[in-house]
């Protein structure tokens, strides 16, 4: 069965390629649902599935789940923010950013680990889970952020505002799963590791955004408008990434990935 | 004055202090690795007493820290104001619960950071109580004793650790008054204290030893009601935008 769940990654790995290449080659299915990232869903929901039964805990540990699992909320943030018509040309960067961390998981070690005892608790899969599906909907959110800022439209701009409002919601719920985790593991709701103080910093930075379009257009300095408000959508996946992978790659951190 | 209190409730001022906030936290993230002789010990005490003894010798190194100190000060005084304004006009005009939302958020945000406050500075940590087995070591100056009774630990292939759990029996003047197993994620809770398995290993002499911490973390019960609190606040508001989306 372990071969059986790489070959259900690398048929959703190549799903993912296929949607990317066909929308960066400006060929659109006639629906989302017909597009091969949506069979790439199936696939890769299967697959996950498959590594937890085989592993017994969440597929969410280490580098290469890490990547694989962001790949997946991205696509489902996708599918449901993007079903659309007008919220179709988002697929375009979307495919992308959703085949990206799938291919780079690719090159990791996929070989099955036992999970490291503090990891073994339903909070890990809750936490862990919800965080990265708030991730994904911040990628969805970058997606949408610029095609709005190359082509505007309501519909886009309302996706856009959903998928901070979702993603910070699902990134909230994440956190306090890692709260009540933390004080019972560690016996503090909060530590001072550059992980923590960049979940925060995104907490902050998506609350914040979430405000932004309560601001009148008119209002002057610093003159918010929607345009702003889309641009500081699409930097979120910055700070998002710089929690993801920066904190993990750059910096000494008592959490990984 | 009305300008002022403009400022104090305004959704610019949110803005604002939230990119002050992710600003001090970057340079911090950075800093607190930078710095290990400043900031490596901030886990094992209460903020409170770790601010008052490394607070201030090097205000370069942790002027990050009173950046982020004073937007969070910040943004709870502007949550605040906004939430007493607003819920003023809405009792003024038509209750509805997807209005009073926002605000409940806002009321359980306050409860979180004043629930942090309460831990910052009423907390207690005891950190790194050694026991081999068999053994009894104090607890902080408590006037308690940790005895180890047993301890067991599963190793899985290459001595990978699966499982850890040691009996304990917690004793003040020779009386014991808690007995239990600790495991990971699994504490042993009394008076307020929860004991903690941090760390094991075997003494030069072949016996295992545990390392226990000890924590008193009194704003934690409203932290997680609060939280609580937040969350349901925040799926309820996304019911109806949904709604209003379709």
């Amino acid at each position: 069965m372990e071969g059986v769940q790489l070959v259900l990654f690398w048929l959703s790995l190549a799903a993912y390629g296929a949607e990317a290449g066909f929308r960066l080659g400006g060929v659109a299915p006639s629906s989302i649902w017909k597009a091969p990232l949506f069979a790439g869903v199936l696939l890769h929901a299967a697959f996950l599935g498959l590594r937890w039964g085989l592993s017994r805990h969440a597929p969410m540990s280490g580098l290469f789940e890490s990547l694989t699992v962001f790949s997946f909320c991205c696509a489902l943030a996708g599918l449901l923010l993007c079903g659309t018509e007008e919220t179709e040309a988002a697929w375009k960067p979307l495919s992308v950013l959703v085949l990206l961390p799938q291919a780079a998981a690719a090159f990791l070690d996929k070989r099955l680990t036992p999970l490291y005892p503090a990891l073994d608790t339903p909070w890990f899969a809750s936490h862990v889970g919800l965080s990265f599906l708030g991730y994904g909907f911040f990628s969805a959110g970058l997606a949408l952020a610029v095609v709005y800022l190359r082509s505007g439209g309501a519909a886009v701009y309302r996706a856009a505002g959903m998928s901070a409002l979702y993603g910070f919601s699902a990134f909230s719920a994440g956190m306090v799963c890692g709260g009540i985790w933390a004080y019972y593991s560690w016996g503090s709701y909060w530590i001072w590791t550059p992980k923590e103080i960049w979940s925060v910093i995104v907490w902050v930075y998506f609350a914040a955004l979430t405000h932004l379009k309560f601001i009148p257009p008119q209002a002057g300095w610093p003159g918010w408008g929607e345009r702003l408000e889309m641009g500081a959508t699409a930097a979120g996946y910055v700070v998002v990434l710089l929690t993801f992978l920066g904190v993990s790659l750059l910096l000494r951190s008592s959490h990984s990935f | 004055m009305k300008t002022f209190w403009r400022l104090l409730t305004s959704c610019k001022t949110c803005a604002a202090l939230g990119l002050a906030f992710c600003l001090a936290g970057a340079v911090g993230s950075v800093a607190t690795g930078r710095f290990p002789e400043l900031f490596s010990d901030m886990d094992a005490m209460i903020f409170a007493r770790w601010f008052a003894r490394k607070g201030w010798i090097a205000p370069g190194a942790t002027l990050w820290l009173y950046g982020l100190l004073l937007a969070t000060g910040l943004l709870a005084v502007n949550a605040a104001c906004c939430t007493a304004e607003r819920l003023v006009q809405i009792f003024r005009g038509a209750v509805t619960l997807r209005r009073l939302l926002p605000h409940v958020m806002h009321m359980a945000f306050l409860g979180v950071i004043l629930s942090h406050l309460a831990s910052a500075l009423y907390g207690d940590r005891i950190p790194g109580v050694t026991v081999p087995q068999g053994g009894v070591a104090p607890v902080g100056n408590k006037g308690w004793a940790l005895r180890l009774e047993r301890f067991d630990a599963k190793m899985g292939p290459d001595w990978y650790p699966r499982d850890a759990s040691a009996t304990v029996t917690l004793f003040r003047d020779r009386n014991p008054m808690a007995r239990g197993v600790v495991r990971t994620n699994e504490p042993l809770f009394h008076e307020g204290y929860g004991i903690y398995l941090k760390d094991f290993g075997t003494t030069p002499g072949g016996v295992p030893f545990v390392v226990f911490d000890a924590n008193r973390d009194p704003g934690a019960s409203a932290i997680l009601v609060a939280s609580l609190v937040f969350t349901a606040a925040n799926i309820l508001y996304l019911i109806p935008s949904r709604r209003d989306d379709a």
